[in-house]
């Protein structure tokens, strides 16, 4: 089978085309999707939570004053569009606002100016008062970062729904409605550009823009199709580094999380836990506490469980079957963490982060198993774009990249 | 090279990616149309050489950038080290504010000790003759907030925690600020303070306030009936000196 070497075609340029194919190509749309309506979700659900407490929290009424804030905000370089106005109704503009751009993100509604609207004000609220968020709000605002530089939108949105049915009809999708939401967006960066003094911010959020208009201005040039490609291929590789970040993060979380435990005498004779359960700011059910820490051998497992977990996450993520176990365990932890010591958001955003490393297989059988949609009239074309997804059966891998098709 | 047209790239390399790369499907080309560009299984489009080489700057770049931002994220996270010690101030510029995070949730130890805030304040009467009110646990009301509830707010389980290990850790044994941001810490806490025993600048009683006093103490939590360990005796409060109370510091309280 020796082949004649083709003189034209270097076996090193070869393995980069293939190198290249396969960066470009945007891998665990599912998973990213699923982070954003997580992200989505936790954000809507906690400042609907906090709403009534609103004012005190991040509003006119918090001791940690408007101008206490202002002054840790020039001095960290931080920005908050909270603090941009005094007044009360600009407050609950922008928290409402908040509610907002959580609910569009989850539904996936123009993810791409939703996702950064979602990031602003993530960091606003974060930024108003750093000295009131937990490790919840913590990973909520890194991740709302790193999501924005994700194809979250790419599957189970709006906007993929949007997409699949221009394909369906096979007219062009210039979706006006975006193009003047991303006009209106850059009338709005104008007007408020000088509200980020001394961040990169302003420079991030016109390049965000920037970004977006060259994509609808390659999808209207008629012989823009290699320009669309190339700018495809560039944002999946942006995609795929911010993936790598957040799974790379969400390793470091669990990292350190276990391996400062291991230093600690308490986690080493196993009752770490117990002193956990003890504290009153984290015992909402004191019964529920005191019927888990009566047993020594029960706290004793769950102690040792627990780091065991948290230091071995990163190395077994390489095995695929250990993995998900782990994944199933970590979860059911974090639900009942959320119950017993009374900290559902810091949970949920843990379970939203573990959610990242679910087998794309798992996470299609969950879109199987929905309800028929309406209009199951349509011909059912065997593999139409945007059935796809819903039609492979788990465990069916995808098929092999481009570059490595024969 | 930019100025060629597309069509003459394309056709000398055609070959030399012909196999790498399967052929599109004949797709008609019409502008606008979206590709599936959310299809994994689609097949890449054909690369020609100044392209390939532009889309391998660009992954290099991008892979770069986020793992140079990975490891400064892990050193800001890691234990002190020379490393980072010299490399302070490009992980503090990089990672602080946006990417600032601590994962030691009850790690290296649990805290072992239920902390327990307690404030109260000195009114002054028309007459000028001033009077102290009791001490009021703080806490308490807090840790009342949290119990039973299935989502405890920030209100009750973040604001004065956090607030007190806010003061904590910018505060000497002798009260006295160790950095730039002590004063802040003593005006939140004091507010916080004032906003759940003041009303309006006036106390209880309906008299102006004019000073404010808080008190902490740790209750040990008893250690668990296995052990052998003796139980830690209570320590004593640590009272911190009275803080005079100007009317601007009600300010929207």
């Amino acid at each position: 089978m020796n082949r004649p070497a083709l003189p034209d075609r270097p076996a090193p340029l070869d393995r980069l085309a293939r190198l290249i194919a396969f960066a470009a190509r945007t891998h665990a749309p599912h998973q990213a999707a699923l982070l954003r309506i997580g992200l989505g979700g936790v954000a809507a659900a906690f400042l609907l939570r906090e709403w009534p407490h609103r004012r005190l929290l991040y509003g006119d009424r918090s001791p940690w004053a408007p101008d206490m804030a202002a002054q840790v905000v020039a001095e960290d370089h931080r920005f908050s569009v909270l603090l941009w106005s005094g007044g009360h109704w600009w407050f609950e503009l922008v928290y409402h606002g908040a509610i907002v751009a959580a609910v569009l993100l989850t539904l996936g509604w123009r993810t791409r100016g939703t996702s950064v609207a979602f990031l602003v004000a993530v960091v606003s609220f974060d930024s108003r008062n750093p000295y009131l968020g937990d490790a919840g709000d913590n990973a909520l605002r890194v991740m709302a970062v790193y999501l924005a530089f994700t194809r979250c939108g790419a599957v189970w949105s709006l906007d993929a729904h949007r997409r699949a049915r221009a394909r369906r009809q096979r007219r062009p999708a210039y979706d006006r409605a975006g193009v003047t939401l991303w006009q209106a967006l850059g009338v709005l960066l104008l007007w408020v550009s000088d509200g980020f003094p001394h961040t990169a911010w302003a420079a991030v959020l016109w390049a965000f823009w920037a970004a977006h208009g060259l994509w609808y201005a390659a999808q209207r040039w008629p012989r823009g199709r290699q320009v669309r490609d190339l700018l495809d291929a560039a944002t999946a590789m942006l995609h795929n580094c911010a993936m790598l970040v957040i799974a790379a993060q969400v390793c470091l979380i669990y990292a350190t999380a276990g391996w400062y435990k291991v230093q600690g005498t308490l986690w080493q004779e196993g009752s770490g836990l117990y002193y956990a359960l003890n504290l009153d700011y984290f015992m909402p059910w004191p019964a529920l506490a005191g019927l888990l820490t009566h047993s020594m051998l029960v706290v004793f497992s769950l102690s040792y469980g627990t780091v065991f977990a948290q230091v071995t996450f990163p190395f077994l993520l390489g095995y695929r079957r250990l993995k998900n176990a782990l994944l199933a365990v970590l979860m059911l932890e974090h639900l009942a963490i959320a119950v017993v010591l009374g900290i559902p958001f810091l949970s949920a955003m843990m379970i939203v982060s573990d959610a990242v490393f679910l087998p794309t297989s798992f996470l299609l059988s969950l879109g199987t198993r929905r309800p028929p949609r309406r209009g199951a009239g349509q011909p059912a074309v065997a593999g139409a774009p945007g059935q796809r997804y819903r039609t492979r059966r788990p465990g069916v891998r995808f098929p092999q990249a481009a570059g490595r098709a024969r | 090279m930019a100025g060629r047209p597309e069509g003459d790239d394309a056709g000398r390399h055609a070959h030399a990616t012909a196999r790498v790369c399967t052929p599109r499907t004949p797709v008609p080309d019409v502008p606008g149309v979206p590709d599936d560009p959310d299809d994994p299984g689609a097949p890449g489009p054909v690369w020609s050489r100044p392209s390939l080489a532009l889309l391998t700057v660009t992954a290099a770049v991008l892979l770069g950038a986020a793992l140079w931002h990975l490891a400064l994220v892990f050193l800001s996270i890691a234990p002190p080290s020379p490393v980072r010690r010299t490399y302070a101030h490009a992980i503090e510029g990089h990672v602080y504010p946006e990417f600032a995070q601590d994962w030691r949730l009850f790690a290296p130890q649990p805290l072992r000790a239920n902390v327990r805030v307690e404030a109260r304040l000195r009114t002054a009467g028309g007459s000028g003759a001033r009077r102290t009110g009791r001490w009021t646990s703080l806490t308490a009301q807090d840790v009342a907030g949290v119990r039973h509830s299935v989502l405890p707010s920030h209100a009750d389980q973040n604001l004065l925690r956090l607030a007190w290990d806010f003061y904590r850790d910018t505060h000497d044994r002798r009260e006295a600020p160790t950095g730039a941001r002590g004063a802040l810490a003593t005006e939140y806490l004091k507010r916080i303070a004032l906003s759940r025993l003041a009303h309006g600048g006036r106390g209880v009683d309906g008299e102006r306030v004019v000073a404010l006093q808080v008190r902490s103490r740790a209750v040990p939590v008893p250690p668990p009936h296995w052990t052998a360990r003796p139980a830690a005796r209570n320590a004593p409060h640590r009272t911190l000196p009275w803080w005079p109370v100007t009317p601007d510091e009600h300010r929207g309280l």
